[in-house]
C-alpha cells in the first residue's frame, strides 16, 4: 500500500506540489477572484437573469364606461400578470403608447359590450402585444387568455349564455369537454431563478476553471522558468499533474461555496444524491481545466490566453443550455451541444437537485463529461509534449 | 488636428497588423451575431413530448392527433411498461399527455373528461410555454368538436411590431449592441494598458502631442473599428435576419456615432486607469459584458430585476443604446420616444472621456 503511493506520489511530485501549493496561496488576487467573485457573480446572474413575466404594463381604451367594462379591466389588473399603465381615449393613442414602450399590452373595450353581454351577444374585444420580445408575448398571451377564459366562465355562471352558437355541431349539447390538467412536476411554484442558478452553476465553473488554468499554465513560459522545471528530473506528466492539483482543489471549494448559495440565496431544493452533484462538478472542474490547458498551449503570453479564451466561450455559454432550454435552438444547432461539457453539467445539477434523479438516469451525461476530458486532456498533453520536444 | 489623424492612423496600424486583435474586431462580433442570436432563443420548437393513453378509442387519438398537428410539440413515443415520470425523469420527455380510461366514453355521454397533463417545471418559462400551447391546442380541439359553450368575450389578439413571434428579430438587435459594448472598448483599453505597461506613454509626454489631442486620436481610431464593426453586422441584420428600419433612422444614426465614442472612450478610460493588460482585460469584461449582459433587457425585460438591483440597470450605458436599436428596427417610435436616450449616451460618453483626460493625468504623475 505505502509502496503504491509512493509510486502515485513520488519524492518529485510531493517537491513540485509543494511549490505549486505555496504559489497559489501566495496569489491574494487569484484567492479573490476565486472566492468572492463567483459568489458575487452567481448571486447576480441568479436574480438579474429571471424570465418571470410579471406586471406586464397594460393600457385600455374603454369604449364602454360601463360598470361591466370596468369589471373586465379590473380583473386583468388585479391578477400579478398585468397592471394598469392608464386609460387612453382612442386606439390611436394607445397604438402610440405601446410604441413609446409606456405600455407593452394594450385592450380595446368596444362600444357596445355592455350592450350585447345584456341582450346575450358575442362581443369581441381587442387585445394588442408588443411582441418585439417573442417569450414575453408568449407567456403573456396565455395569460390573457386564461384571464378572460375565467372571466367567461364566471359570466355564465351568472346566467349570460350566448344564443347563437357558432360551431354547434348536431350533438353538441351532449358532448362533454376536455379539461387539461397540468401538473407541474419538481418546480410547482414555477420558481424561475431554479433553473437559471442550476445552468450558470456549470457556466462559472468552466469559465473560471479554464481561464484561471490557461493563466497558470502560461506563467511559467513568460516567466521563462518553464525550461528550469523541465530541466528537473520531474516527467511533463508529473508537472501537469502537480500545476492542476491545487487549482483543482482550489475550484472545488469554489463549487462548495456556489453550491451553498445556492441552497441559502435561491433555496433550490436538494431532491437527489449530492454525491452525485459533486461528482459530477468534479469532473466538470476536470474538463474546464482540459480547455485552459489546451487554450494555453496555443499562447505565448497571459494575455493571449485571455484573448483566445474570448474566442471560446462565448460559443461555449451560448451553446449550453444553461440559460435557456437546447429545444430554443436552431435545429442544425442542438447536436453541439453534446460536446459541451456544461450541457452535460447542467443536466446532472438539475436532476440531482431539483428532479432527484439518480445514476441510473444521468449516466450519460456523466459518460459524456469524463469523454470530453480525457479528449481534452490527451489533445493539451500531445501538444504540450509536442512543444517540448 | 493633424496630430490626432497622426495618433488616429498608428493605432489602426498596429490593430491590422496583429492578426489576433483583426480577429477580435472583425470576425469575432459577427461569428458572436450568428451564433448567439440563434441560440439565445426562448420560445421552444418541436418540444419533446410522450402520449399515454389508456383509453384507446376515437376520441382519444382525435384528441391526441391535435398535439400530433402542433409544431410546439413532438410527439415522442415511450415503452408503455414505463411510468410517465420516468420519462421526464431521463430527460426524454419534457411534458406527459395522460389520457384516462373511460375518455372516450365520458366524452360521448356528455360528461367533462379530465385529461392530465405533467410538465417538467425544472424550467419555470418553459413549463409555463408548454402548458400555454397544450391549452390553446384543448380549446381549438373542444371548439372543433362541438363540445364548448360559446363563450361572451371572444379576445381578437393582435401581435405587434413581430407578428412571426421570431426570438432571433429580438435578439439580434440586443446581440449587435452585446458586441459593439464589448470588443472596441477592449482593444482600445488593450492599447492604452499597453502604452502605460511598456512605458511609451513617456514618449507621447515628451513629444509635442496635447493629452486631449492623444485621447482624441485613439478614441477616433477606435470608433473607426467600431463603426467597421456596426456596418458589417448592420449588413448581417439587414440581409440574413430580415431587420429593416421601422421608423425614422435618424435616433439611432446618431445613437450609434455617440455610442462608438462612448464605448472607445470607456476603453480608453480603463486602460489608463488600470496601466496592466490583463487587469484591464478583466474590467472590460465585467463593465463591457456582464454588466450589459445582465443589465440591459438584453435576454429578459429589466422589470424583473428585483428593485434592490434594478438601478444598476440606469447606469449601464449599453441599456440605452439597446433600447434606440430595438425601437429602431422593431417599433418605430422614433426622435419622440428616444431623444432622452439619445442625450443619456452623450451625457455619459463625456463622463468616460473626462474620466479618461483625468486617469491620464494620473499616469503622467506615476510614470
Amino acid at each position: 500500500m505505502r509502496k503504491l503511493l509512493d509510486s502515485l506520489f513520488s519524492y518529485r511530485l510531493r517537491a513540485l506540489l509543494k511549490k505549486e501549493f505555496s504559489e497559489t496561496r501566495h496569489d491574494r488576487k487569484l484567492m479573490f477572484s476565486m472566492t468572492v467573485m463567483p459568489v458575487v457573480q452567481l448571486t447576480l446572474i441568479g436574480f438579474a437573469l429571471s424570465a418571470a413575466v410579471t406586471n406586464v404594463p397594460l393600457a385600455i381604451v374603454d369604449d364602454s364606461r360601463s360598470p361591466e367594462s370596468r369589471e373586465l379591466v379590473a380583473t386583468l389588473t388585479e391578477s400579478k400578470s398585468f397592471r394598469l399603465a392608464g386609460y387612453y381615449s382612442s386606439v390611436d393613442q394607445l397604438g402610440d403608447a405601446v410604441s413609446r414602450g409606456k405600455a407593452d399590452a394594450g385592450m380595446v373595450v368596444p362600444y357596445d359590450y355592455a350592450r350585447n353581454l345584456a341582450r346575450d351577444r358575442q362581443t369581441t374585444i381587442q387585445f394588442l402585444l408588443n411582441a418585439t420580445n417573442a417569450n414575453t408575448a408568449t407567456i403573456s398571451r396565455g395569460y390573457a387568455e386564461s384571464v378572460i377564459q375565467r372571466f367567461n366562465t364566471g359570466l355564465r355562471n351568472q346566467g349570460i349564455h350566448i344564443r347563437i352558437q357558432p360551431n354547434a355541431g348536431s350533438d353538441f349539447a351532449r358532448r362533454g369537454q376536455v379539461q387539461l390538467q397540468p401538473a407541474f412536476l419538481y418546480n410547482p411554484g414555477l420558481v424561475d431563478s431554479w433553473f437559471i442558478v442550476t445552468g450558470v452553476l456549470g457556466l462559472l465553473l468552466i469559465l473560471d476553471s479554464s481561464l484561471i488554468c490557461s493563466a497558470a499554465m502560461v506563467r511559467e513560459r513568460e516567466a521563462g522558468t518553464l525550461e528550469q522545471l523541465l530541466m528537473s528530473p520531474a516527467s511533463s506528466s508529473e508537472i501537469i499533474v502537480a500545476k492542476i492539483m491545487p487549482l483543482f482543489l482550489l475550484l472545488f471549494l469554489m463549487m462548495l461555496g456556489s453550491i451553498g448559495v445556492l441552497k441559502l440565496a435561491f433555496r433550490v431544493p436538494f431532491h437527489g444524491n449530492i454525491f452525485l452533484l459533486l461528482m459530477g462538478g468534479a469532473l466538470c472542474i476536470l474538463s474546464g481545466i482540459s480547455i485552459g490547458t489546451v487554450i494555453a498551449t496555443f499562447s505565448k503570453s497571459a494575455q493571449q490566453a485571455q484573448l483566445l479564451c474570448f474566442f471560446v466561450n462565448p460559443p461555449l455559454s451560448a451553446l449550453s443550455g444553461a440559460l435557456n432550454p437546447v429545444e430554443a435552438m436552431p435545429k442544425w444547432l442542438q447536436p453541439f451541444t453534446v460536446l459541451n461539457p456544461i450541457h452535460h453539467f447542467a443536466t446532472i445539477a438539475r436532476g440531482a437537485t431539483l428532479k432527484g434523479s439518480g445514476a441510473m438516469e444521468l449516466w450519460p451525461s456523466f459518460l459524456g463529461l469524463l469523454l470530453i476530458t480525457l479528449a481534452l486532456g490527451s489533445l493539451s498533453v500531445w501538444r504540450f509534449r509536442k512543444q517540448l520536444s | 488636428m493633424r496630430r490626432i489623424a497622426a495618433q488616429a492612423r498608428k493605432e489602426l496600424t498596429q490593430i491590422v497588423r496583429d492578426w489576433r486583435t483583426m480577429a477580435l474586431a472583425l470576425a469575432l462580433p459577427v461569428f458572436l451575431l450568428v451564433l448567439m442570436s440563434n441560440a439565445l432563443s426562448l420560445t421552444v420548437n418541436e418540444l419533446p413530448i410522450v402520449v399515454q393513453d389508456f383509453d384507446g378509442s376515437t376520441a382519444s387519438n382525435d384528441f391526441i392527433d391535435a398535439f400530433r398537428a402542433s409544431i410546439t410539440l413532438h410527439v415522442v413515443s415511450w415503452p408503455v411498461d414505463k411510468t410517465a415520470e420516468a420519462a421526464l425523469a431521463s430527460n426524454a420527455a419534457r411534458a406527459v399527455l395522460i389520457i384516462p380510461f373511460h375518455f372516450g366514453r365520458d366524452m360521448a355521454r356528455g360528461i367533462n373528461a379530465p385529461v392530465q397533463f405533467m410538465v417538467d417545471a425544472s424550467d419555470a418559462n418553459t413549463a409555463k410555454l408548454v402548458s400555454a400551447y397544450a391549452s390553446q391546442i384543448t380549446s381549438a380541439y373542444a371548439q372543433q368538436v362541438g363540445g364548448a359553450q360559446a363563450a361572451p368575450i371572444l379576445t381578437a389578439i393582435r401581435l405587434w411590431f413581430n407578428p412571426g413571434l421570431s426570438s432571433t428579430k429580438f435578439f439580434a438587435p440586443g446581440i449587435f449592441v452585446l458586441a459593439i459594448s464589448m470588443f472596441p472598448p477592449l482593444l482600445a483599453a488593450l492599447a492604452m494598458a499597453k502604452e502605460g505597461e511598456q512605458k511609451t506613454i513617456l514618449q507621447v509626454y515628451v513629444s509635442s502631442i496635447s493629452a486631449h489631442e492623444f485621447l482624441l486620436g485613439k478614441i477616433i481610431a477606435f470608433m473607426a473599428v467600431a463603426l467597421a464593426e456596426c456596418l458589417v453586422m448592420s449588413l448581417l441584420l439587414f440581409t440574413s435576419f430580415g431587420l429593416s428600419f421601422a421608423g425614422d433612422p435618424t435616433p439611432a444614426l446618431i445613437a450609434t456615432v455617440l455610442y462608438v465614442f462612448c464605448v472607445a472612450a470607456f476603453g480608453t478610460m480603463i486602460g489608463a486607469i488600470i496601466p496592466n493588460q490583463a487587469a484591464a482585460m478583466q474590467a472590460v469584461a465585467f463593465g463591457g459584458f456582464l454588466l450589459v449582459y445582465l443589465f440591459t433587457g438584453l435576454i429578459f425585460p429589466i422589470e424583473n430585476i428585483p428593485a434592490g438591483l434594478r438601478w444598476i440597470s440606469d447606469l449601464v450605458w449599453g441599456r440605452y443604446y439597446i433600447e434606440i436599436v430595438r425601437d429602431a428596427l422593431l417599433q418605430g417610435g422614433g426622435w419622440a420616444a428616444m431623444w432622452f436616450k439619445v442625450l443619456i449616451i452623450g451625457v455619459i460618453g463625456a463622463i468616460f472621456y473626462t474620466s479618461a483626460w483625468l486617469g491620464m493625468r494620473r499616469m503622467q504623475v506615476k510614470a
